[in-house]
């Protein structure tokens, strides 16, 4: 397996400032509303994936509490949260995923090619990969994190 | 609202207060949504295609956009060879073309600009990006 040579590995600060771009420009204007702690549960969660193959080869994966994951959703469609459905949540964290995940693929070594959104309900495990950053966040008291995985050496 | 009071497009025939019409082409549905939103705030009719292919059997089918927000990555036909695609035809020159999209890379930005997309956005975006572009393309007042 060819080795990755790497430049510059974004933080869990990083990580963090992305997603609260994110956060504030289409769900949450208030800056304090995305928190930095929480914790996933790993029987209750919702997780959104992206992988980048190319001069990087990895992915950048958003997990949330499937609370936090309806709340998203309910923002980002301007719906009444008790109207929110699966496939809401799908495409919400879908394209919430794939915005952080192209924002911090800009930070990798390039130039790579991000597929498009992957969104299970549960927990996705990704073979042949390593865990390089990870920013626990929360917001409205439920616990999000975004991780950036590289291919494993 | 009077007209006065109207954020105008721009027409090829200068300042009018009618709508132009807008083309929102994005696999997300909240995309297609919060972009349909703005656009329609800023004067804009608005049509949506969940993908290039799609939005390519609406000008075929005679539904020709003033201006065409474009997706990047997308499944069936992704917004780079929408973009390709459009610029083939003689008919459809007059489209606008703004790719709004997390592709953020350099080489991307110039390979899509390079194949005849007018302007460029990155998600995420603020509604005052997306005018300040239209403005600069011309297509708002």
């Amino acid at each position: 397996m060819e080795a990755q040579t790497m430049t510059y590995v974004p933080s869990a600060d990083d990580l963090e400032v992305i997603t609260r771009e994110v956060w504030m420009s289409f769900l949450d204007g208030d800056p304090a509303g995305l928190v930095a702690g929480g914790r996933v549960p790993d029987d209750d969660r919702v997780t959104g994936c992206v992988q980048l193959s190319g001069a990087y080869v990895g992915a950048i994966m958003l997990e949330l509490s499937s609370a936090a994951a309806q709340a998203a959703a309910a923002a980002l469609f301007t719906m009444p949260l008790t109207q929110v459905t699966p496939v809401e949540v799908a495409d919400a964290i879908g394209e919430i995923t794939n915005m952080v995940g192209g924002n911090v693929k800009s930070m990798l070594p390039g130039p790579s090619t991000l597929s498009l959104p992957a969104v299970v309900y549960g927990a996705l495990t990704l073979p042949g990969t390593e865990m390089l950053r990870r920013a626990e966040l929360a917001w409205r008291g439920q616990p999000l994190a975004v991780s950036l995985w590289r291919r494993a050496a | 609202m009077a007209d006065g009071d109207r954020i105008c497009a721009l027409g090829r025939l200068g300042r009018r207060c009618i709508s132009l019409l807008a083309m929102v082409i994005d696999d997300s549905s909240a995309m297609r949504l919060i972009l349909g939103r703005i656009m329609r705030g800023l004067g804009f009719d608005v049509v949506e295609a969940p993908n290039g292919a799609e939005a390519i059997a609406r000008l075929e089918s005679g539904t020709l956009p003033d201006i065409a927000l474009i997706d990047w990555n997308m499944p069936v036909m992704d917004g780079l060879a929408f973009v390709n695609a459009v610029r083939k035809r003689e008919e459809w020159r007059n489209i606008t073309l703004m790719m709004v999209t997390t592709e953020s890379e350099q080489s991307q930005i110039v390979r899509a600009l390079a194949a005849g997309a007018h302007e460029y956005v990155i998600k995420p975006f603020t509604p005052d990006a997306i005018a300040d572009k239209l403005a600069l393309l011309g297509v708002l007042a």
